[in-house]
């Protein structure tokens, strides 16, 4: 049996229609850039997200860089973020010349807030928390530190749209929050796209802007910048797939849980606590014998992937902040443990039974 | 007779080739670089006869890479225009570099008279713009550049398609950008852009700049950016290239009709020298207006979809608060932007359309 690690074909195929009269509206309409299906998808999602304002970007990366531009987070500053996510958390943070401070991670593959206070120096800005996986960074322990210190909290929400902490969603969880709505995300365009959320107004304005040359009308340009737009055909298309995410979250869940059962005499499965609200964007299991087992499951035909087998602080791009393997004990440990294993709306029970059966005889 | 500016409805009325290749993306779901970007980098680089096309999220991000590439940082100055779109200047400040304007000449073009005055012991880089899809005098740009041994990087956004004496924009610089927004020659459905170079150190250091530092999946060599053309929009301008020959006749065409149409009303009207051996994209066609906020009302008030590129240049923006320029540094960019407008020539404007424009500003000024 071959299982990719990834499968769009199950839940797009069931909203094809809506998904291209939405195509075609939009290539109708000659508006290509910067319209009404930006507009329309900025205040959905703010709604879904319970966030009072969002800004279509063109990606997750873009957003996390201009929110933090847009906070005047400058060299000489640091922010705190976690060494387990993606490259863009950090880099975003390199980007606008500050250095990026990591702290270990804990069991939940979330920055541990017990290890923030010792990363804080006078220099710190701002903290970036990632919910890694789906999985809501302990936010109530970050927002009072980060109060504490008068530090600006950015969620990195790349792989969490949908996830609740304390019943609250991502994206009203800090100041700001940035989503990607990459093709691998839960909720995701047809392409490169992200968005930002935020409570504040000045930070939107300043975004609105900050995204689309500085322009205040057609003719004003009040400071001089990128070009970050989300585009119309793709906002088109994210709005229809917003109506869908919560089904496709549940599914994700069930789906997710019965692998816990199933797989939990095996391997370490990944656990929701009390008070939060796992969208399970990415399944990430930690194993014994990982690369063994990763080959395994490849070599019967099941795609698995590893997020991320380098840590950031490891990357030849972070070799300049001159960090220790050792510096991160928690980090290192999961990097050699964590694996994603399938999970899409449409995988199929029979799938999964596969996948927990090929682990069994793995571990037999 | 309405004469709209918007012409994309009519471009993409059949797009079924388009929906073709994109049902066949989507199937092997290649959202993120891929065989689509990958395919349309080549056939453009044949295009303009460059060795490497890096495709870029838009024309600015093009810019950006561009001068990034060559290292361009906060202590360099990068001389540019003062009437151009705001992504030249967002790009250099982007960079961290300063920028520094010269004026422009009659035809709009950077002049290369006023750049030597401009250099000095920190200018990395001369930005020369193909404003509105004409183009300065490249062999002077260049030759400056050369004595100085500063590099040069072309802003041809609106350049795609254009020659000069059979030379493409964009292949005089050692790496230049381009734009596929909308309303460019060569454009697509949302956002696009890409660079060419023939320098392969420079082009294999930004397929990783553009797309996160990545070496590969698992690997990150420094710290990068995600600036990468979506596949959907490969395709769109894969396509695109291929019909753009008789777009761009098309549009020289309606260019030349309103040019002899024009002419006449002289002094009131006046239009770019255009010299031989040049062929322009027609991107935007502009000439310089007496009385011309009443003649675009005038217009507006006949359907004539007329815009202004743009009221104000570059030195004169909020923007540009900290640079320090002020009002008469740069007489003739000044002068035109008070003068300026912009008539529809696209591919869709026909005949008797060009005739009525003509027509009407002739009344005007009667």
């Amino acid at each position: 049996m071959k299982i990719p690690y990834t499968n769009f074909s199950a839940k797009n195929s069931a909203i094809r229609h809506q998904l291209v009269s939405a195509f075609e509206q939009v290539m109708d309409s000659g508006r290509y850039i910067h319209g009404p299906e930006m507009f329309a998808f900025e205040t959905e999602f703010a709604s879904y997200c319970g966030a009072r304002y969002a800004t279509g970007v063109a990606n997750g990366t873009c957003g996390l860089h201009l929110v933090l531009r847009a906070m005047d987070i400058c060299a000489g500053d640091e922010v705190i973020t976690a060494p387990n996510s993606f490259v863009a958390s950090a880099a975003s943070i390199a980007l606008v010349g500050a250095t990026p401070v990591f702290v270990d991670v804990a069991d939940d593959l979330n920055i541990d807030p017990k290890n923030i206070e010792a990363a804080i120096t006078p220099r710190t800005k701002a903290i970036i928390p990632v919910h890694l996986a789906g999985r809501p960074a302990k936010m109530g322990p970050i927002n009072m530190i980060a109060k504490q210190h008068g530090l600006f909290v950015l969620e990195d929400a790349a792989q969490a749209v949908g996830a609740k902490y304390g019943g609250v969603r991502t994206g009203s969880l800090g100041d700001a929050a940035s989503f990607s709505l990459h093709p691998l995300k839960n909720l995701h365009a047809f392409g490169d796209a992200g968005i930002v959320t935020t409570q504040k107004e000045a930070l939107v304005n300043r975004l609105n802007m900050s995204k689309n040359h500085g322009l205040s009308s057609r003719d004003r340009c009040e400071f001089w910048t990128y070009n970050c737009r989300l585009d119309e055909l793709q906002a088109a298309l994210l709005r229809v797939q917003l109506r869908e995410l919560d089904r496709w979250t549940d599914e994700r869940r069930q789906l997710a849980f019965r692998y816990n059962q199933l797989l939990a005499p095996y391997l370490t499965v990944p656990e929701e606590a009390s008070g939060e609200f796992h969208v399970y964007q990415t399944y990430v299991v930690q194993a014994d014998q990982r690369n063994e087992l990763q080959k395994y499951l490849v070599n019967h035909g099941v795609e698995v992937l590893v997020h991320y087998s380098t840590p950031i602080h490891m990357q030849p791009a972070a070799s300049s902040l001159n960090y220790l393997p050792e510096d991160f004990p928690v980090t290192m440990h999961q990097s050699k443990r964590i694996m994603s294993l399938p999970l899409y709306p449409g995988l199929t029970h029979d799938q999964q039974d596969y996948i927990v059966e090929l682990v069994a005889q793995f571990y037999k | 007779m309405r004469i709209p500016f918007n012409y994309l409805p009519l471009q993409f009325a059949d797009p079924s080739a388009i929906v073709r290749d994109w049902e066949k993306l989507i199937a092997t779901s290649e959202f993120t670089l891929g065989p689509a970007v990958d395919a349309f980098e080549e056939k453009f680089a044949a295009y303009v006869g460059m060795d490497h096309c890096i495709a870029t999220n838009n024309g600015t991000d093009a810019l950006i890479l561009a001068l990034k590439s060559l290292g361009v940082g906060d202590t360099d100055e990068v001389i540019t225009v003062c009437n151009t779109f705001y992504a030249t200047v967002g790009a250099i400040v982007a960079c961290g570099a300063t920028p520094v304007f010269v004026d422009c000449d009659k035809r709009y073009q950077m002049d290369v008279s006023k750049i030597e005055a401009a250099i000095t012991t920190r200018t990395k880089v001369i930005l020369p713009v193909h404003w509105a899809g004409a183009s300065p005098d490249m062999d002077a740009v260049m030759h400056i550049a050369s004595q100085h041994r500063i590099e040069v990087v072309e802003d041809a956004c609106m350049g795609i398609g254009a020659s000069l004496r059979g030379r493409s924009p964009g292949t005089f610089g050692r790496i230049n950008a381009y734009s596929m927004h909308p309303l460019k020659s060569l454009n697509v459905m949302g956002d696009g852009g890409m660079v060419v170079t023939n320098d392969e150190s420079l082009a294999c250091w930004l397929r990783k700049y553009r797309n996160h530092g990545m070496v590969d999946r698992d690997h990150i060599e420094f710290w990068g950016v995600n600036m990468r053309l979506q596949p959907l929009q490969a395709i769109v301008a894969s396509h695109g290239l291929d019909d753009l020959q008789p777009v761009l006749e098309k549009r020289n065409r309606n260019a030349a009709r309103l040019d002899r149409g024009l002419t006449p009303l002289a002094p009131n009207v006046v239009l770019p020298l255009r010299p031989s051996g040049f062929m322009e994209t027609q991107a935007l066609y502009m000439g310089l207006f007496e009385n011309r906020n009443q003649l675009l009302l005038h217009l507006q008030n006949h359907e004539i979809e007329a815009k202004v590129h743009y009221p104000l240049p570059l030195h004169l923006q909020p923007a540009a608060r900290s640079l320090n320029y002020s009002v008469g540094t740069f007489p003739v960019a000044e002068w035109q932007a008070s003068h300026l407008i912009t008539l529809p020539v696209h591919q869709f404007v026909e005949a008797e359309q060009i005739d009525f424009m003509v027509e009407t500003i002739g009344k005007f000024y009667q």
